[in-house]
Parts: C-alpha cells; structure tokens; sequence
C-alpha cells in the first residue's frame, strides 16, 4: 500500500528499443501458410515462442477478416505473439484484436507494388550544413539531401531521405534513404564513419575495406549489399 | 643540505601545507555537518561582534550543534589571545 | 559590460578548475576586474584552489535565495588586486541553482566586473549547462587523451546549440582549446595524441598547450593559483594562454621535447 508519502510518480514513459518480426503473407490459403510455419518452426522449436510478430500481408495478397482471424488464431495455438498489422484497413486489424501500425520502410525488393513503393526523394529541399557536427549531435534532412562542408565528429550521426554528401572527415554515422528509398547514395571526401546504411542496409567500419579508409568515396546500394567504391 | 635535497624538501613543504590547510578545513566542515545552514554566517557574525572588543584570530570562534538525547544544544567556543 | 567566459570540457578532472583559477588571477593582474565563479553545487573546490577556503561564509545559492547580497558572499583575493571568488554551495543540490537566480547574479556581477570567469563542474547535466548558458566565450578544457576528447566534442555540441547566444540566433560563443597535461615526450614516443591530433578532431582554436607540471599540484596544496609560479613551466604556459586571449601572439613553449637536464630542473 502506497504511504501517504511516497513521492513516485504513477508511471513512466521510456524508450525502449525492441525487435518485431514481421510475418509477410504471401498467400491468402492460411491453412498452407500454417503448415509451411509448422514446417519452420520443427526447425528450431522453442526459439519462436513467445516471439511477438507484425502481420503484412503483400500487396497481391486479398486477406480477409475471416483468414486473418484464422491466422491470428493459428499463430497464438503455436505459442506466437501477433501483436499489430500493418497494410491494411484500422478496422480489420481491430477486429482480430491487432493494433494497427501505419505502413514502415520496406526492404529495397523488387516485389513492391506501387503502394508499397516509398516517394522518390525530392531534389528539391537540400540541407546545407557548413558548421562541424559534433558528438551525440544528430542531423536528418526530412524529404531531401543533406551536405555537409565541415567534419563529422565520431558519435554524430547523419539522416537523409535522400543522398549524403560530406565534403570533409567523415567519423560518425551516415544514413542515407532512411524511408526506404535503396537509390540514395553517400558521397564522402574522407572515409572514417563508424556505420554507413542505405535504406536500412549497413556496414560498420570493420567491414569496410581498409584500402578506402581515409580517401574519397561513394556508397550505394546493389541488392542487399552496400557497395563501396573509391571516388 | 645538497642540491637536489633542497628540491625534494621543496615538494614535502608543498605537501605538508596542504595537509594543514586540509585538516583545518575538514574539522570545520565535519563540525557543521548535520547543522542548520546558518552556521558559517553565524560563526563569522559572532566573530565580528567579539572583534569590536577584542582582537582575536580567525578561527578563534567556533560555532557547534551538539546532540543530547532529546536536546539540541548550540556550543560556542572562543578563544581569547593570551594576556601578555 | 563584463564578458562570461566559461570553462568546461565535459570530462572531469581534466584541470577545468585549475585553469579557471590561473586564467582568472591573469586576467587580474592584467589589470582587468575578474570574478571567477564556481558553479559545482554540493562540491567546493575553486575555493581551496585559490586559497581562500577558510574565508568562506556566503555563498552562490546564499546569494539566489536572497539570504546574502553579492558583496557578502564575494571573496576578494588577498594576493592580486582586481580578483574575487564566488564560492559554490556544500550543503543544496542542484535544484538550488535555477535559471532566474543564475541570471541576476551574473547581471549583478557584470556590473562591476570586466571578466566573469565560470569554473563549470564536469558533465552536462544543470550545473555545466547553467555554466555555459549564458557565455559570451568558452574555454574548452582537454587532455590529449580519448575521453576527454570525445567529450570535449559533445561538449562543443552544447556551446553551439543549447546556450543563449544559440537559441537566440546571436553571433556564436567564441571557442577556445585549451590542452592540459601535456607531455611531449609520450607524444614523441607516440604514447600520446598531439596538439595537431587533437586540434584536426576538435576543429577549434588553440589558445594554449600546458604541460603536465609538478607545478599544478604543489600550486593546490598550497593554494595559489599555478600562474603566480613564475618560474614553472606551467605557470608560464598559462600566463601565455591570458597573453594569447588578450590579443597578444605568443609562441608555443611547452610542445616540443626538453633537450636534456637543464630543462627538467625549473619544473617546480
């Protein structure tokens, strides 16, 4: 029992970071897409549960009311979590007691259909920073490219939808196409970034080859994989 | 006295000051913790005020709150300089 | 009007305290009226660095609260003329320091000063912040060494972006670099960053180099700020970094190697 005394506040509210699996559907027979799971799941019983999951069906796939509470049914008998669905309407998602979330990037693949394709960045909102950008800073061009003219500290971190061009040391992170757009580029006088990503993609310094450390590069997307490439 | 001891009493010198000054400071510091906050002003006011009768050191006034049982006491000590 | 000039570097122990005593006193005897300000809450420390520790009855939070007028809690130095403290409370917490209070006492304080120098605890938490707030320039205070680097840079983060001259859109508090504990030699050896090291990431102005020195802590024991040690190499690197800061080009003494035992006898 709380004493009349106690000086707490009834709640907080804190950031936490935590990773949601998203099941893509790709088919609308929930009774093959079960099996398929079950299949999956033999693999490495006991890893899956209680894993919470984000359904998404894709674009092609017409999922109804009924399937989707067949699936929800069927993903909670096998011990797993559907906590939201995201592409599709509020009020489907409710009444299979989802939460619903408003569509997030999507993987740069090829399947995407127009719906799910994000906007092409807009060349024509540039952010110019010409002051250097320190640690624990972070910059993020909303809609647009961002340039850079003046070092990036390690511990900073830089955000574009768009392209990133830094025309000095880079040392902290460079996010390019952070809404999914795989087309954005980084473009770096002087390589030293501890993490560069391109529409969730990333490398961290480790990985990147040694030969380009220091020197002028540029970073794109092909498939999946970051390509580094001496400017 | 050869030349490089004269450097080394050089530093104990520097240490030793410090650790008067520290023991000074830290006694009287120790002293009011735990007291209200008014001590030090108190301290320096009932100085000032002995001082227009008599002159005495710095630290000649010292100002204590003692416990007894159930009773705060206020403990003034001062000490006079020696009649010559 | 008088000028605010912080002194700060995010990392502790790195010689913020020190340099604000040393950079004070030489303000001071430049004949310029200094107060330099301790803005700890709950530790003390520029007190004892200057050497006036057992004159201490009022203080910065005594001032806030009303409960004492500047003139009461101001110490004024008995060895340079020109140079008073401001002490830092021991008894509140930082909550004690508000933003209000802060600002009245440094306008009260602009008034008769021409240097309002503020020794900023370590961290950026309220009592660094309220240091910095209202600065027209900054020291940055830095070992060549990796901490104190990275948080020197989050530091100059804060300069640019939450102080006054930030949020309002004024001309930007002038930065400058001041390295401590500098040891050429373990730079030689390539133990140690360099000047140039920590200048390229820092990207900032170097006002002065200040050479790790027996002089800094023979100078704090006994309580007397290491540039009136004339004779010691960290004295004199400091009454370098006042000369610089007051517009006067001084070459860098205490960068390279000492060439054999003569330069290690006048360390102090």
């Amino acid at each position: 029992m709380l004493s009349e005394n106690h000086a707490g506040g009834a709640f907080e509210l804190k950031g936490r970071m935590a990773t949601l699996t998203v099941l893509q559907v790709l088919t609308a027979d929930i009774d093959e897409l079960l099996k398929q799971l079950d299949g999956r799941l033999s693999q490495a019983p006991g890893f899956f549960t209680g894993m919470p999951l984000v359904i998404a069906p894709s674009a092609s796939v017409a999922l109804d009311a009924a399937g989707l509470q067949r699936l929800v049914d069927g993903l909670r008998a096998r011990e797993l979590v559907p906590v939201a669905a995201v592409d599709m309407p509020a009020e489907q998602a409710a009444s299979a007691g989802l939460g619903w979330l408003r569509n997030f990037e999507r993987p740069a693949d090829g399947s995407a259909t127009e719906r799910g394709k994000s906007k092409s960045p807009a060349a024509s909102t540039t952010r110019i920073v010409t002051t250097p950008v320190r640690s624990g800073q972070q910059i993020y061009a909303h809609g647009g490219d961002l340039v850079v003219t003046a070092p990036v500290s390690a511990g900073a971190e830089l955000m574009a939808d768009g392209h990133i061009h830094v025309y000095a040391n880079l040392r902290g992170r460079a996010l390019a196409g952070v809404q999914g757009d795989g087309n954005a580029r980084i473009f770096c006088q002087s390589l030293n970034a501890e993490l560069v990503a391109i529409a969730g993609h990333y490398q961290l310094s480790e990985q990147m080859d040694r030969g380009l450390q220091g020197g002028p590069v540029v970073i794109q997307l092909q498939g999946a994989d970051l390509q580094l490439s001496a400017l | 006295m050869g030349f490089l001891d004269y450097f080394r009493s050089e530093k104990k010198t520097s240490a030793s000051v410090a650790k008067e000054r520290l023991q000074v400071i830290v006694a009287r510091e120790r002293s009011h913790r735990g007291g209200p906050d008014y001590l030090p002003a108190l301290q320096e006011d009932i100085l000032a005020v002995i001082r227009g009768y008599i002159d005495i050191e710095d630290d000649a006034v010292r100002v204590q709150v003692e416990r007894e049982g159930n009773c705060e006491v206020l403990e003034l000590n001062v000490i006079l300089p020696d009649t010559d | 009007m008088a000028r605010i000039i912080v002194v700060t570097s995010g990392k502790g122990g790195v010689g913020k305290t020190t340099t604000s005593a040393a950079f004070g006193a030489g303000l001071a005897r430049a004949g310029h009226r200094t107060v330099v300000v301790d803005f700890d809450v709950g530790l003390r420390n520029l007190d004892l660095i200057m050497g006036c520790e057992r004159r201490v009855v009022y203080d910065f939070v005594n001032v806030i609260n009303g409960e004492a007028n500047l003139n009461q809690a101001l110490i004024r130095d008995k060895r340079t003329e020109g140079l008073s403290i401001l002490p830092a409370s021991q008894t509140r917490d930082k909550d004690a320091l508000t933003f209000e209070g802060v600002q009245t006492v440094l306008e009260g304080l602009a008034k008769d000063h021409d240097y309002i120098v503020c020794d900023s605890p370590a961290g950026i938490e309220r009592g660094a912040h309220l240091a910095m707030y209202f600065a027209d320039e900054a020291l940055i205070v830095t070992n060549p060494e990796v901490s104190s680097v990275r948080d020197s840079d989050r530091v100059l983060g804060l300069l640019a972006s939450k102080t006054r001259r930030a949020e309002q859109d004024d001309e930007p508090i002038r930065e400058h670099l001041v390295i401590t504990r500098y040891a050429p030699e373990r730079v030689g050896k390539g133990e140690m960053l360099s000047v140039e090291d920590v200048c390229e990431i820092l990207s900032i102005d170097l006002l002065g180099v200040i050479p790790e020195s027996t002089a800094v802590l023979n100078a704090s024991n006994s309580g007397v700020p290491v540039i009136l040690e004339e004779k010691t190499d960290a004295g004199q690197a400091y009454d370098d970094v006042v000369a610089r800061f007051l517009g006067e080009a001084r070459e860098h003494r205490f960068i390279d190697e000492k060439k054999g035992l003569f330069g290690r006898l006048f360390k102090g």
